[in-house]
């Protein structure tokens, strides 16, 4: 029965609210502290937040390509990031400054050529427009777990699969480390590991899914920015605002792969005119720059979030918003509510909450 | 190709002792982009030169209970550092196999695979280009040395792999960004005859 086969099929789904996302990289820490410390993984950020507009991570990644030809379905070529374009994971001069006798001359500073220096993060804050109306926002990434996972259908060794919570993981031991992966992924979130050989990404946190533990990027966030949830289940918020208020949308869509992480818009101040007053008709973010992050429909869901929040200062009253507020932080956790803490190392995971 | 019988420290490919073996050249010939196992691979590939590595040199000797083979190549001397340069020696795993696919389902391959700056050989079970999983009890041995703008690499493994009486050779070439099926492979098994 097609019926009971779908049903168990279930999709986790992230929404990020990049109105909430202050770009503290609280989330991109507790990844790194939780998964990527071992050999191979200095230059690992499977969670990154970058400033938008900003070349991001690996650099330039947005012209990168790779995903998917929508309207004839192949496979589009991508480029295979390189570990000069991931940058980071420097080695520093500690020695010297420390225990070299400079009493204090020598600074730390990374080990690698001045010159294209580059890592996660390294345009932080630059954004872009003029006083007094530059702008920028923050933009969290990780693996979307696609729908249509590229990465997955790339590879000769099958070292990829989709779980039946949706999750795209990879099998380390199946693995070639071939990289057709990082190449065919339009989000350019594979990174290599040069010393086992091996691709590595966001696992969403399977281990901890598995014993009712929200990810560390999701239950670490001190903005509340981030929800974690299955799409079908109605009750969850991640399904009222990505399908019911259709108020979060994926990045960059156009690239075919179906990706699960959603993005409520930001919305952004008025510009200033020369003599300073308020140009109410105009948003300071230029709505075609959001278009080409989120497509057409960020107009809409900026328009109703708008609306929602006009409603609420006449009095009224919105579901909307009291999620995005999520004045219980748990409501962020979807069904994952179990506190870590209360887990024994070894153990099934199921006795905390 | 006749593996000679010697003693001595055959794993280094500079040693004295295989400068008495017979020298056999192996034509290769890229794997056919319509072999390649993923769309991906293909529409990415389809206008990029690989396999381009024509010609290797094998010697092959035996101390009895390891065979030992030296693969020589031209290096293609562009940087690359993302990607290495690679080899290996093929064997069938069951009576024969075809080549120009390195292997498939019914008849897949065995490769002794080497790669530039990876921890140890591997030995993989090869179904196609690519196609490949890895045997985690081999036993192979290998050494690499560039010199002279020419790679020489010693593969070994046990000896009993020589009843396989044919052996094959596949290169990468890390320059062009090779992996995977994306490689020169030979033409023809050549017999391996223990003296
Ligand atoms: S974001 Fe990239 S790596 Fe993750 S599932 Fe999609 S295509 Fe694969
Ligand atoms: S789900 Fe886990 S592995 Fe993935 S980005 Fe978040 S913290 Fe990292």
């Amino acid at each position: 029965m097609a019926a009971t086969t779908e049903a168990k099929v279930r999709q986790l789904a992230w929404v990020y609210d990049l109105n909430k996302c202050i770009g503290c990289q609280t989330c991109s820490v507790a990844c790194k502290v939780l998964w990527t410390r071992d050999e191979g993984e200095k230059h690992h950020w499977w969670m990154s937040v970058n400033t938008m507009p900003g070349l991001g991570t690996p650099k330039a990644w947005e012209t990168m390509g790779g995903g998917v030809d929508t309207t004839t379905g192949k496979p589009l070529p991508g480029h295979q990031p390189t570990r000069e374009e991931f940058g980071g994971g420097f080695e520093f001069n500690y020695d010297e400054v420390f225990y070299g006798g400079t009493s204090g001359k020598a600074h730390l500073e990374p080990q690698a050529p001045r010159e294209n220096r580059w890592a996660m993060n390294w345009d932080e804050d630059q954004g872009a427009g003029e006083w007094p109306n530059s702008y920028y926002f923050y933009l969290p990434r990780q693996c979307n777990h696609c729908s249509n996972p590229v990465c997955m259908t790339a590879c000769p060794t099958g070292a990829l699969h989709k779980t039946d919570d949706g999750l795209v993981l990879r099998d380390e031991e199946t693995c070639m480390g071939d990289r057709f992966c990082m190449e065919a992924c339009p989000y350019k979130k594979v990174y290599f590991n040069y010393e086992r050989h091996v691709g590595q990404q966001c696992i969403g946190c399977f281990p901890r899914i598995e014993a009712g533990v929200a990810p560390a990027c999701v239950r670490q966030c001190p903005g509340r920015a981030v929800f974690i949830g299955y799409l079908e289940d109605e009750d969850s918020p991640v399904h009222k605002l990505v399908r019911e208020w259709k108020i979060a949308l994926p990045l960059h869509a156009e690239a075919g792969t179906g990706p699960n992480v959603y993005y409520v818009p930001p919305l952004s101040p008025y510009r200033l005119n020369e003599d300073m007053s308020i140009d109410t008709e105009t948003p300071r973010i230029p709505p075609e720059y959001l278009e080409s992050l989120f497509g057409p429909s960020v107009h809409q869901a900026l328009a109703t979030l708008k609306s929602e929040m006009d409603s609420v200062r006449e009095g009224g009253s919105s579901e909307m918003l009291k999620t995005l507020i999520a004045y219980k932080w748990q409501e962020l956790l979807g069904p994952f509510t179990v506190d870590p803490a209360t887990l024994t190392p070894g153990g099934n995971g199921h006795q905390g909450a | 190709m006749k593996v000679a019988k010697l003693t001595g420290a055959l794993a280094d490919p500079a040693a004295a002792a295989w400068q008495s073996v017979e020298n056999v050249r192996v034509s290769l010939a890229p794997v056919a982009l319509e072999a390649q196992p993923t769309e991906y691979i293909r529409e990415a590939w389809r206008d990029r030169d690989y396999g381009q590595t024509a010609e290797a040199q094998v010697k092959a000797a035996s101390d009895g209970d390891r065979l030992y083979l030296r693969v020589e190549w031209a290096d293609d001397p562009v940087p690359n550092h993302e990607f290495q340069d690679a080899v290996s020696a093929i064997f069938p795993t069951n009576g024969s196999g075809v080549l120009a696919t390195m292997g498939d389902a019914e008849k897949p391959l065995a490769l002794w695979f080497w790669e530039q700056g990876r921890p140890g050989p591997l030995r993989l079970i090869s179904s196609g280009p690519g196609v490949v999983t890895k045997d985690a009890t081999a036993n192979l041995g290998a050494n690499g040395v560039l010199a002279n703008g020419r790679w020489s690499v010693v593969l070994s493994g046990p000896a009993d792999v020589a009843q396989k009486r044919k052996v094959a050779l596949a290169v990468w070439n890390g320059s062009r960004d090779e992996r995977a099926g994306l490689a020169a492979v030979s033409q023809e098994w050549l017999p391996l005859e223990m003296e």
